[in-house]
């Protein structure tokens, strides 16, 4: 039995590499491209802290969004969530609160209720998630707009501005921090405990859960607070590094997330995904965006890259993939 | 018989995976105007010889021939050009069109209109109609698939075959969703079909129906070829030797020297679902038993199985489990009260499809160790390591590893993984709807020792099956639904086969 298991595991094939690494494997591959084209501006310590710190928003976005996805569903409120998070903290440090109280009420409780909200309607209309957030995507960012006057709210908190968008020794961006320690709480959740077991039980096949006596509801509200205090997240982080919470803040991200999320080889169907790959698909997005600036194309050709790398890498990995062996 | 000359045969065919041989030196052909029955358990390699026979798969050795040419292998368009047409076990229609458009799925008939190329549908109908009067399927070609039976789905699938001529029509075990009137139908279209000079190859686990409808057959065991024979000299002893290599006890009963406590350790009282499936349900389980549910499908088995379980509302009636009445609202209540559902369907209801198997039987455990709906908790691996080998090893599970997806195993052990992951949550009651399902005759005996086991234990066991044999070889009692009531409880030493279908179709 033992000579079996040998054999199964050190003929590793092409397809195995792939399933494994394609996300590193895309990264590289951009870092590569990039630094060929404009090798000094693009190859600065500088430029990569830069790259870094633009992706942040995004890996805090994509690690919420992996939970709507993991279900087999997705959030499309994440980029309104941003927003309104950004304003109700801001709005409670001009009124004087302490950066701490505020953060912890706007962004922390504040996301957690929004993505509760989420959840909550989808447990009891049954409708798909797709529809819901939707409704809520436009439900919040009206709400942004209405509670700021649709003017950006100044007055924030100076140490709050220093401290989360602020470097840490001068070098290392604060954001990147935050959603990095995001991500290591996500990755142990996911792989370690038994409600992140569970999850991936229920987006794998939802009915089979059930009967296995996973409590189908619970888990799927967790996961949109979940989505929801990391999009909240995402929107103090903005506002730290803005100086200013904007109503029209992060417009068309939850397009970012779900491509980091899906470049990170998450399957769309539920089920299947890993964060760490989820991070480095947000990697990929900031290093597009800032590459294309770097090369001298407007953000419009962003757009169209980002595109052509998601039919791209959902396409390669069909073909070379673990979905290949189905 | 005349000598014919073989529509498709592989020669000494092997087939090797990356360490595991799935087929070794196997012979098998189909002749016209015969059915030709491939045998074996779960596992045996029955369906890596179709795969090669759909051009899915490359043998690594042997050869293939169709209509006396050799190949190789067979590419899907070998296979599609020489009339090769499978028909599997999980049917591949499509529910939202018309019979007709299923039938012409891709190959759309066309005709022009000013120069315009249309869809045909008055020669669809046309063909459609003929089709179906060859086979005696008597459905409009407009009616909307979604709205067949299963059987009448099947058949969809068999007319698809039929209108494009296939010579080779291939049945994965056509009759295990079907009833006892639909499965004769089935073997009136399979005869006709013969007599036509088609070659079918039909796969099966029902003896019964293989010694019914075969011409010859052909038995794998473990991946080994190990004969083919006219179906005339066989019997169900015989071909039950040459597929497991053993004979299989036919009782499983409990031992009647063996002392019981006349003890109550499950019991049901007036239990009337919501929905008034089930109405009015009582009764008893003592230690030691195992009490077997029959009926025919819908009659409110399976409905009673899963109110006990949570899985729907009840109106009226209590659940006492050890002396404790339970108010179960949903599964988790009914896990952490040690209640646990082997259902029907593996596929569908059963097991966490991307989990490996380790993951699978962990699951029932951790679920039941955790709080607040199960979401309390970390995952400890040197635990669910050694659950998985205990479990593993108690329920005689046949993988490389517990790393393997579970997808990767048969059927049988697929469903050894089921009970196996409910065992680790020492439940006091198991339920099994139709625990056999699709699982060759070896792991049958194995799974009805296990439940043996289990009531010997003292952990309460009831069984739903459509199997009457099954019932009547594994449960003490049995207790008959007609129409969501139940219509006559059966001592197993005492009662026919006769009597429990009498019971079960009239009032």
């Amino acid at each position: 039995m033992s000579k079996t298991t040998q054999l199964v595991k050190s003929k590793k094939t092409f397809s195995d590499y792939w399933s494994s690494y394609s996300t590193v494997a895309i990264l590289f591959l951009m870092l590569s491209v990039f630094s060929a084209l404009k090798p000094g501006a693009f190859l600065s310590s500088g430029n990569y802290v830069k790259i870094i710190e633009q992706s942040a928003i995004t890996i805090l976005l994509a690690c919420g969004e992996f939970f709507g996805i993991i279900l087999g569903g997705i959030d499309l409120s994440v980029s309104s969530v941003m927003a309104l998070s950004g304003v109700v903290c801001a709005k409670l440090m001009v009124a004087g609160w302490h950066p701490v109280l505020a953060v912890l009420v706007g962004i922390i409780l504040f996301g957690a209720a929004a993505g509760a909200i989420n959840g909550m309607l989808i447990n009891v209309t049954n409708l798909p998630p797709f529809i819901i957030t939707l409704g809520t995507q436009a439900i919040f960012r009206g709400l942004t707009y209405i509670l700021s006057d649709a003017r950006s709210v100044s007055g924030i908190n100076i140490g709050f501005m220093k401290f989360v968008g602020g470097k840490i020794g001068g070098v290392v961006p604060m954001p990147i921090i935050i959603a990095l320690v995001v991500a290591i709480v996500l990755i142990f959740f996911t792989t370690k405990t038994r409600a992140g077991r569970n999850i991936y039980a229920l987006g794998g096949n939802p009915i089979s859960a059930y009967f296995a006596g996973i409590t189908t509801k619970r888990h799927q509200l967790l996961c949109f607070v979940i989505s929801g205090i990391c999009a909240s997240l995402a929107g103090m982080v903005n506002i730290a590094r803005l100086g200013s919470a904007e109503p029209n803040a992060g417009t068309g991200y939850e397009t970012y997330a779900i491509a980091a999320v899906i470049i990170g080889g998450t399957s769309f169907f539920g089920g299947q995904g890993v964060i760490w790959k989820v991070v480095i698909g947000g990697l990929i997005i900031g290093t597009i965006n800032n590459g294309l600036n770097m090369v001298g194309l407007s953000s419009y050709y962003q757009q169209i890259a980002m595109g052509v790398l998601i039919i791209l890498a959902v396409t390669l990995d069909r073909f070379f993939g673990a979905s290949k062996n189905k | 018989m005349v000598r014919m000359t073989s529509l498709v045969e592989m020669r000494n065919i092997t087939k090797k995976f990356p360490g595991v041989t799935a087929l070794s030196g196997v012979n098998f052909d189909v002749k016209p105007g015969e059915v030709h029955i491939l045998l074996g358990e779960n596992g045996a390699g029955k369906s890596t010889l179709m795969k090669m026979l759909s051009g899915a798969y490359e043998p690594t050795e042997g050869v293939m021939v169709a209509n006396g040419k050799e190949f190789p292998r067979f590419t899907p368009k070998i296979s599609q050009d020489n009339g090769i047409s499978i028909i599997y076990q999980e049917l591949s229609v499509i529910n939202e069109i018309s019979i007709q458009e299923n039938i012409f799925v891709g190959k759309l008939a066309e005709k022009s209109v000013l120069g315009l190329k249309v869809v045909d549908n008055k020669a669809m109908r046309k063909r459609t109609q003929e089709v179906l009067d060859e086979i005696g399927l008597k459905r409009s070609p407009e009616t909307t698939v979604g709205s067949l039976s299963i059987s009448e789905k099947q058949m969809v699938e068999i007319a698809k075959a039929v209108a494009f001529d296939a010579k080779v029509i291939i049945m994965d075990e056509p009759t295990s969703s079907l009833t006892t009137e639909e499965i004769n139908h089935l073997f009136e279209i399979v005869n006709r079909l013969k007599k036509q000079g088609k070659g079918i190859v039909f796969i099966s686990h029902k003896l019964d129906e293989v010694l019914a409808i075969g011409d010859r057959v052909t038995i794998l065991k473990d991946g080994q070829y190990v004969g083919t024979y006219p179906i005339s000299e066989m019997d169900e002893d015989r071909l039950v030797k040459l597929m497991v290599g053993r004979e299989i006890k036919g009782t499983y009963l409990k031992d009647p020297d063996k002392e019981y406590k006349n003890e109550v350790i499950f019991e049901v009282n007036g239990l009337t679902r919501k929905d008034e499936y089930v109405k009015e349900i009582s009764f008893k389980l003592k230690r030691g038993e195992i009490l077997g549910f029959s009926g025919l499908v819908g009659a409110g088995r399976t409905e009673l199985m899963e109110a006990i379980y949570g899985a729907a509302p009840i109106k009226a009636g209590t659940i006492t489990l050890l002396g404790k009445t339970l108010h179960i609202k949903k599964p988790y209540d009914a896990l952490k009260e040690g209640i646990a559902l082997v259902t029907e369907n593996r596929r569908e209801t059963g097991f966490s499809p991307y989990f490996s198997i380790k993951q699978n039987l962990n699951q029932a455990k951790n679920l039941k160790e955790s709080k607040f709906g199960g979401m309390t908790g970390l995952i400890n691996n040197a635990e669910e390591e050694r659950v998985s080998e205990e479990q593993r090893v108690a329920m005689q599970i046949k993988c490389a590893t517990t790393n393997q997806v579970i997808t990767q195993l048969s059927g049988g052990n697929q469903q050894k993984v089921i009970l196996g992951r409910w065992m680790a949550s020492n439940p006091k009651l198991i339920i099994f709807d139709e625990p056999t399902k699709g699982i060759d005759v070896g792991t049958k005996s194995e799974i009805y020792k296990l439940m043996r086991g289990l009531a010997d234990k003292g952990i309460g066991v009831l069984v739903v099956s459509s199997e009457l044999p099954e019932l009547l070889s594994t449960c003490d009692r049995i207790i008959v639904f007609n129409d969501g009531r139940s219509n006559g409880e059966f001592l197993s030493t005492e009662a026919t086969e006769e009597e429990l279908v009498r019971a079960a179709t009239t009032k």
